[in-house]
């Protein structure tokens, strides 16, 4: 005769409220992340520009210093083209640090086999990309619209009420330029990182994307004498966007509709890429 | 005694290449580099028809005209001119399309003016001129060339130099020549190898072999691809005048032979790559800035690349066109070429010191699979 | 000519954390089996002497030759790691087969040969078939197959019982024992003690990276004094030999069995006590028989490396 032993007792105790599950994922992703050396001194590397900005910023101001050393002041203008500037260089390096962090986010998980055991706690696939975002989102934001908004309080602060007033336009394009720009690439990198399972692959892919999509934008518009090559080319339709958000007069092969359009659809394809992907099973042929 | 090793170890290479051939050519993870080099054949095949398809607008136009027009009757039309002068040269147009735009005044009002436009359209047969009209006179003018075989080989040196040999012979031999050894060590099967009685070093000519025959066969037959694609839609005189008398059939050969080249210059960078660093999307971006930044560096340092080489050998020399910036001229101008045999000695050097390491990595290359 | 595989002061650190350390060994041919607990070192010592890992410090040597030499020592060494892939997209026979053609073997000798291997290894029916259609017994007797397809001297077997059905086990017993008849070197690791017990010449016990015995397993057992051997004896007058055994110091403690037939004795000198045990026959006790009763590899690996280690 058979004795069955009833031992097992489920876990009865309280959970996480659901709202905040997915910050476990953060900061697990997180703290992994920073075990590198290398990715922690390239995060301080990425500070060195915004510190060089804040010198301009404070330079510009001490017009009696620039005096002195012979430089006129007109010539550091802090303007919409300083903050485009300073978003262009941010976004190079935001665009580095995810090649070198998106990629190890889910790739792992999936090689692994180990979404089924996220999925079998409870935590839905939404919570999941959420978590894994989010490392990205906040990583990314801390090298982008933070700082800018710290410049941009910086020059408000020296340059005084009316020229704040006149000027908030920029905060508000700092920010969006940065969001959409960090949900692209957190998108990107989360997607190709899902759908080719190699965390070294989906770096070499997500570089692909930029540089190669880049040149075979230029190639379709060399061979057919067209523009509508640019739509391959996510760092174009970015910078198309970033330069009407902050009124930079430049002319633009494509429009600004299209461009945000484009990128939209980009979002929508990796989201499609990831929720294929991101499930509880996977279907082997 | 001498011959019989030798002998095993081209058997062994041969034994290598055999297997890898497999993973590089069958392998479904290697897919998107047949895309790679597909696209600028794709890229030319969709040129070869949309120009087909002007020039086959162009015949229709030039028929349903009332005079047959040459090349230097359609440069004849000035901007400035009326209707009546634009037809007594070039006769009634066979398509014309009338609109009307409501233009803002010029004096500073909110006023606006109707202003009546008419736009002509003539052929000679090969090409097409757009003549705007704007109230009887003519306000714009746009030739659209049919077949411009000077125009049409920049294209393709263009498309050749800075799209199939910078970025698609570049990402496809860092996927191949990358995946020999790091491949094998994220899949935990490179083990096989270093237990059969082999050197390493013969292994690793076996896999470098091989990644070059896949790397030579898809790009070469890519590179090909291209330039029938890119004549298909000449017609048959044209063609034969390119290709024969024209240089067509040596530039054909030379860019074959820079592809060839590109593959052995590239894999042996990427092989080393592969085997030093257990990321290497460091390395490969950090390759690609530095092929990138050649025509900057100092000459000496310059020698340390791989399109330094590669770029001396390109027939054709793209013209930067007006109001390009400087640094891009200077990226695109092919000053000081070198020799093609220091060209062809400099490539086999650099992709042999390349080997060289890679063979002293190989040594000490120990199995010892973490989690990637 | 060397007829031993070698280990000299050898050590492998794999950064800070430690493989082996300070291993001298020196193996002769027969059936050698490498035994310890998860961790201790023995697919490390295979990896050494395979040359698939560098010693950080030390020398190997297998027979005649230098690990760093694997174009000759694999030509009389063949070794099944427990490395679970293989290259993608061959079957169980191309496996074998492009191993032999990697040595340098010519296609019909390859093919012959593989066979051959396939067939020690019971295999045929299945070798037509995808590796990755393998059950794992089936993966593991392939490597099996490719470890011996080129009759190495040498043959290094990485927990080869793994994954392997009962009858299977007996099969691939009774392979390793013939190949080791013909004057081979047999080394295997495995944590499955009683089957150990029964194919091993000698063991060699590992312990978070160290060597702690070596050598038959009966002089392993006979220098391990802190524990007292136990000793089965059979007999018809149990008690009457108990008392008698209680008059000589060597005598620890005696236990008489259950059915009264026989008593299991500890003694700290087994030698000494074999030739009171012989005057004691003389003097008309009738023994039936006496056996060791802790002289094998689960009592030794108990006593050296810990009961809570002991993987039954």
């Amino acid at each position: 005769m058979a004795i069955y032993r009833r031992n097992y007792k489920p876990y009865a105790g309280p959970l996480t409220p659901a709202w905040s599950r997915w910050f476990i994922l953060f900061r697990y992703s997180r703290r992994n992340l920073f075990r590198s050396k290398f990715m922690t001194g390239l995060f301080v590397v990425c500070f060195f520009y915004p510190m060089l900005c804040l010198l301009q910023i404070y330079l510009a101001h001490s017009v009696s210093f620039l005096e002195q050393i012979g430089i006129p002041s007109r010539v550091i203008a802090i303007d919409n083209e300083f903050f485009f500037r300073f978003m262009g260089v941010q976004g190079v390096l935001a665009f580095l640090m995810t090649a070198l962090a998106g990629p190890g986010l889910i790739s792992p998980d999936l090689a692994n086999g180990a979404l089924p055991l996220y999925f079998c706690r409870p935590f839905s696939r939404a919570e999941y990309v959420l978590g894994k975002s989010s490392v990205l989102a906040i990583l990314l934001s801390q090298m982008t619209w933070v700082p800018g908004l710290v410049l941009f309080a910086m020059q408000a602060s020296l340059a005084g009420l009316s020229w704040t007033w006149s000027n908030l336009w920029i905060a508000g394009s700092l920010v969006l330029s940065s969001l959409i720009w960090i949900a692209i690439l957190s998108l990107l990198a989360m997607a190709l990182s899902a759908w080719v399972k190699w965390r070294i692959v989906a770096g070499a892919l997500l570089l692909a994307v930029m540089f190669f999509g880049a040149g075979f934008a230029q190639a379709i518009n060399t061979v057919m004498r067209a523009e509508w090559g640019h739509f391959f080319n996510v760092a174009y339709l970015m910078t198309t966007v970033w330069n009407s958000l902050f009124r930079v007069d430049t002319e633009h092969a494509i429009p600004v509709v299209e461009a945000w359009i484009a990128l939209l659809v980009y979002c929508a394809i990796c989201l499609g890429l990831l929720m294929r992907k991101v499930r509880a099973y996977e279907v082997i042929r | 005694m001498k011959k019989t090793v030798k002998g095993i170890w081209w058997a062994q290479i041969k034994a290598v290449i055999r297997l890898e051939m497999k993973k590089t050519f069958f392998a479904k993870r290697g897919l998107w580099i047949y895309l790679v080099a597909a696209l600028p054949v794709l890229l030319f095949i969709a040129y070869a028809i949309a120009t087909s398809s002007q020039q086959n607008r162009s015949a229709s136009v030039a028929r349903q005209g009332v005079k047959r027009l040459a090349y230097q009757d359609l440069l004849a039309v000035k901007p400035g001119m009326t209707s009546e002068e634009v037809m007594a040269i070039l006769g009634k147009p066979p398509i014309t399309f009338h609109w009307t735009e409501d233009r803002p005044t010029q004096d500073g009002t909110n006023g606006s003016i109707r202003v009546n436009h008419e736009d002509f359209h003539y052929s000679d047969g090969q090409n097409d001129l757009f003549v705007g009209l704007a109230n009887g006179k003519v306000e714009s003018l746009n030739i659209r060339q049919g077949i411009n075989l000077g125009q049409d080989s920049i294209m393709f040196a263009a498309v050749f130099q800075f799209f199939f040999l910078r970025l698609a012979v570049f990402f496809g031999c860092l996927g191949i020549f990358m995946n020999l050894f790091r491949g094998e060590i994220l899949d935990r099967s490179l083990h096989f190898y270093f237990l059969a009685p082999m050197r390493r070093e013969v292994l690793m000519a076996g896999k470098f072999l091989a990644g070059l025959l896949a790397t030579c066969t898809i790009f070469g037959l890519s590179e090909v691809l291209q330039t029938i694609a890119f004549v298909w839609h000449f017609p048959p005189g044209v063609r034969d005048y390119y290709l024969y008398h024209n240089h067509g059939l040596e530039y054909a050969a030379i860019y074959l032979g820079v592809t060839l080249l590109a593959c052995v210059g590239y894999g042996a960078f990427f092989l080393v790559a592969g085997m030093m660093f257990r990321n290497p999307i460091l390395p490969a971006a950090a390759i690609l800035i530095w092929e990138g930044i050649n025509p900057f560096l100092p000459s000496v340092l310059r020698q340390f690349s791989v399109i330094y080489y590669l770029k001396s050998f390109c027939p054709v020399d793209i013209p930067a066109s007006p109001g390009t910036p400087a640094v891009f001229a200077l990226l695109i101008s092919n000053s000081n070429p070198v020799p093609a045999a220091t060209a062809i000695l400099g490539i086999l050097i650099v992709a042999l010191i390349a080997l060289y390491v890679s063979s002293v990595q190989v040594r000490r290359m120990e199995i010892n699979y973490t989690t990637e | 000519m060397n007829d031993r595989i070698v280990f000299e002061d050898v050590s492998k650190f794999y950064g800070e954390i430690l493989g082996v350390n300070r291993i001298n060994l020196s193996i002769p041919a027969g059936i050698t089996s490498l035994v310890g607990p998860n961790g201790s070192g023995k697919t490390t010592l295979m990896n050494l002497m395979t040359g698939l890992v560098r010693p950080t410090r030390g020398r190997i040597q297998v027979l005649d030759y230098k690990t760093d030499d694997p174009e000759n020592l694999f030509k009389i060494l063949g070794y099944s790691t427990q490395f679970d892939a293989f290259p993608k997209g061959l079957t169980g026979f191309q496996f074998v087969y492009s191993y032999l053609r990697l040595a340098g073997r010519t296609s019909e000798s390859a093919e012959q040969m593989a066979w051959r291997a396939i067939e020690r290894v019971n295999l045929v029916d299945a070798a037509r078939r995808n590796v990755a259609g393998y059950s794992k017994g089936m993966r593991q007797r392939i490597r099996l197959a490719q470890a011996l397809a080129h009759d190495p001297k040498v043959v290094v077997l990485d927990e080869p019982l793994n994954g392997l059905d009962p009858l299977a086990r007996s099969e691939m017993i009774a392979l390793f024992r013939s190949t080791a008849a013909q004057g081979c070197y047999v080394i295997i690791s495995s944590h499955i003690l009683h089957e150990v017990d029964v194919i091993s010449d000698q063991v060699i016990l590992l312990s978070n990276g160290y060597v702690v015995a070596e050598g038959p397993i009966h002089n392993v057992r006979s220098e391990i004094q802190e524990h007292p051997t136990q000793i089965l004896i059979r007999c018809s007058q149990p008690r009457e030999l108990a008392a008698k055994m209680f008059e000589y110091p060597q005598t620890i403690e005696v236990s008489i069995h259950k059915d009264e037939g026989g008593l299991l004795l500890k003694t700290r000198d087994a030698d000494r006590f074999y030739l009171t045990l012989n005057e004691m026959a003389v003097n008309g006790i009738d023994i039936e028989s006496i056996a060791p009763a802790d002289d094998d590899v689960l009592s030794v690996y108990e006593y050296l490396i810990g009961n809570e280690e002991a993987v039954r």
